[in-house]
């Protein structure tokens, strides 16, 4: 499980709680930006959760701020909560001051990265791969790509190869070390969607009726939600690992990388195995706009892409596998240590 | 509010002492040709002599009092020695379920002199058990059992039948459910009680069953007039189904559940090391991100039933995945093999992958099949 207590998850809970209602990602978008629930995470300094006391932030453990991340994806944010929190990480390893405001984060490997909430971000912390430096941007000097977002975020594509960063830091974090923090980011956002969207689909069916019963009658409708709570389960404890094991090393993040990455890959698979019985079990209604389903689903499906799909990650992963002892992989398997000590 | 309870638990040191020591073990037995690795093995290899060299280092028994020849460890030590025995596929089957279900449940509901006389057998790898639920109609239907037990002087007089009883040919007890007295109406669940039977009592016949791989490891068991003494009736008399439901429940999320099929990607993992190619990468890559997070769930579970949390629904998922996943590393290692020409697989290679693939059939069915797991689920889920 996500540690949802503490100052910080609490805190966040409760904003999200009185400010983020089930209206309100219809709201954002169409077009109205909740900008009260962004203000209220803001003057409660929750995005510079993971920033350090001297800058400006509280320094709090990796746990903290994930139970936060939980409640935030459990509401369908609008706001770019967790991105944020991503960035001012990344700017204040760098040594680079933290602009405030909201922000998104790329990892870029070319000229051209996906960015999530490139409307709603005001700046872009982007950690260079090539050069070992992480770049802040202001949004609006990024030309953005054409195409279609699969995310209600907007998971736009955006060209650096034009723009001139507000500031720049060479860092010692390594491409791993980023790699496992943000998709753990992701796999937490993606098991707390999950099980959000389990609830609804549970709910619905107790409550449509066909053949003169509750659909939750039906055990054709009881097996595929049960198969579904089995891979949310899962979902849930491949993030918590993940999570667990950048707490373990939040000295040195990159060791926490190949948890990160199992958890990629299991919930990435998993999105297939959950959103479609949820959209099943939902009929017509659940495709429609109106309906909250898609506020899950449809991020499930871009957060998956982050930084590269499951096939991707994969075979990333299996590659270094391949050329592990059996005995290194069981190790992995049974204790998590993934690479010889 | 998270709907499921699975923590995450770090590694011990001390216990990785221990994985380390029963490797080595484990290790020189293979070398040595004491036995043979097999898929399974907790049900389909069993082996007395190797069950009392497990019992000579104190590997059987680990969670129970010394006063009953147990070792005072816990549960989570012996989750370490079950999963290496089953990463080995170690021949474990014949001291495996009086282990794992039968002794706790003497030590809940026997009698002093039966804990002193049947607990230090078990945990010297000397006395084994069978399980004595299903009957020819009674599968995921458990209730519908007919074997019968009457009050007679002293004691019980058993009638009846048992069947898929595994091992039942080299065990020296079965603990069955069988009905004390009449259902109630409807309910069915009352007048169930658990009797230990002593399997060389007069009355007691048993005859193999060979499964389709040509094991015979399982069998049918006749009662006829087999009379046991008062003390043999465990808990209460007519509890039996609260008492046999809680024990699946315990059993449902151990290393067994998920790794039994573990054995042939170990083997192949030795035969492709440096040799799979790049198509064959991200299949290696899910599955194992597959297996760290059940054994991450099963691990979690362990930990919550050594505090003394029964968590019902969360071994019920974990089953399910586990057994899933166990299939499913069958047919993934087939195709990994693609990397290596056929003419390069060993001899055991192709025996472990065949008996995996021949044995894979009771994986989504033995300790409450998919369905009934998935039954389970939906009524904690609130659509029963």
């Amino acid at each position: 499980m996500i540690n949802t207590e503490g100052m910080v998850a609490e805190t966040a809970a409760k904003i999200y709680t009185d400010l983020c209602g089930r209206e309100v990602p219809h709201e954002a978008e169409a077009g109205s930006y909740p900008q009260a629930l962004w203000d209220a995470l803001a003057e409660n300094g929750l995005p510079l959760a993971w920033v350090s006391e001297d800058s400006g932030g509280f320094g709090a453990d990796y746990d903290e701020a994930f139970g936060a991340i939980w409640v935030s994806a459990e509401a369908a944010s609008p706001v770019p909560f967790a991105e944020t929190l991503v960035a001012n990480w990344l700017l204040d390893r760098a040594g680079i001051a933290i602009p405030g405001g909201a922000s998104s984060f790329a990892l870029l490997v070319g000229k051209t990265a996906s960015v999530s909430f490139a409307s709603a971000a005001d700046h872009v912390a982007v950690y260079n791969t090539v050069k070992s430096e992480i770049n802040l941007y202001k949004t609006a000097d990024v030309a953005t790509g054409d195409g279609q977002a699969l995310s209600p975020d907007g998971d736009s594509r955006l060209d650096f190869s034009g723009a001139t960063p507000v500031a720049s830091a060479a860092t010692n974090l390594s491409r791993r070390a980023v790699e496992a923090l943000i998709l753990t980011v992701r796999a937490v956002q993606m098991a707390s969607a999950i099980e959000a969207a389990l609830n609804m689909s549970i709910a619905y069916v107790s409550d449509r009726e066909q053949f003169g019963r509750p659909l939750s009658k039906f055990q054709a409708i009881q097996h595929q939600l049960a198969v579904a709570a089995s891979e949310s389960a899962a979902a849930t404890m491949a993030a918590t690992q993940a999570a667990s094991a950048l707490a373990q090393n939040a000295d040195d993040p990159e060791k926490a990388w190949h948890e990160a990455v199992v958890a990629k890959v299991q919930i990435g698979h998993s999105v297939e195995a959950v959103t479609v019985p949820f959209h099943q079990v939902h009929g017509a209604m659940g495709y429609t706009q109106e309906y909250d389903l898609h506020h899950y689903t449809r991020r499930l499906w871009a957060w998956r892409d982050a930084l590269g799909n499951e096939h991707h990650w994969s075979k990333l992963l299996g590659q270094e596998l391949a050329v592990t002892s059996p005995d290194q992989i069981w190790k992995g398997v049974t204790t998590g240590a993934w690479i010889a000590s | 509010m998270q709907r499921f309870n699975f923590p995450v638990v770090q590694p011990d040191p001390a216990l990785e002492e221990l994985r380390a020591e029963l490797q080595t073990f484990l290790r020189e037995e293979r070398e040595a040709g004491n036995f043979r690795p097999e898929p399974e093995c907790w049900m389909a290899s069993a082996d007395a002599e190797f069950s009392k060299k497990m019992g000579k280092h104190g590997w059987i028994g680990l969670t129970w009092s010394s006063q009953y020849g147990g070792h005072d460890k816990s549960a989570l030590e012996r989750y370490i020695v079950t999963e290496e025995m089953l990463r080995a596929g170690a021949p474990v089957g014949a001291h495996w379920i009086a282990d794992r279900q039968h002794a706790p449940m003497l030590l809940e509901h026997g009698t002093e002199e039966q804990k002193l006389d049947i607990l230090p057998r078990i945990a010297a790898g000397e006395c084994y058990f069978a399980i004595g639920l299903s009957e020819p109609g009674a599968g995921s239907d458990l209730a519908n059992v007919k074997t019968k037990a009457e009050k007679v002087d002293g004691g019980w007089k058993v009638n009846g039948q048992k069947i898929w009883s595994s091992g039942a040919h080299m065990c020296h007890y079965m603990v069955a459910i069988l009905r004390t007295s009449p259902a109630d109406g409807r309910n069915r669940h009352v007048g169930l009680s658990q009797i230990m039977i002593d399997l060389s009592l007069p009355g007691v016949t048993i005859k193999p069953i060979t499964d389709l791989s040509g094991d015979a490891h399982f069998n049918e068991v006749y009662f006829e007039d087999v009379i046991v003494t008062e003390d043999c009736l465990l808990g209460e008399e007519g509890g039996g189904w609260k008492q046999v439901t809680g024990e699946l429940a315990m059993e449902r999320s151990g290393p067994e559940r998920f790794l039994s099929s573990y054995i042939t990607l170990e083997t192949a993992l030795h035969q492709l090391q440096g040799k799979l190619g790049s198509d064959s990468h991200a299949r290696l890559g899910k599955l194992i991100a597959n297996l760290r997070t059940l054994r991450g769930m099963s691990w979690g579970i362990a930990n919550l039933l050594h505090q003394g949390v029964s968590p019902e629904t969360e071994a019920a998922l974990v089953k399910d995945l586990g057994n899933r996943l166990e299939n499913d590393l069958t047919l993934q290692v087939r195709a990994l093999l693609n990397d290596l020409p056929a003419e390069e697989w060993s001899d055991e290679m192709r025996r472990i992958l065949n008996m995996g693939i021949l044995r894979s059939p009771p994986n989504t069915l033995r300790g409450g099949t998919t369905e009934v797991m998935r039954g389970i689920t939906a009524r904690q889920l609130g659509l029963r």
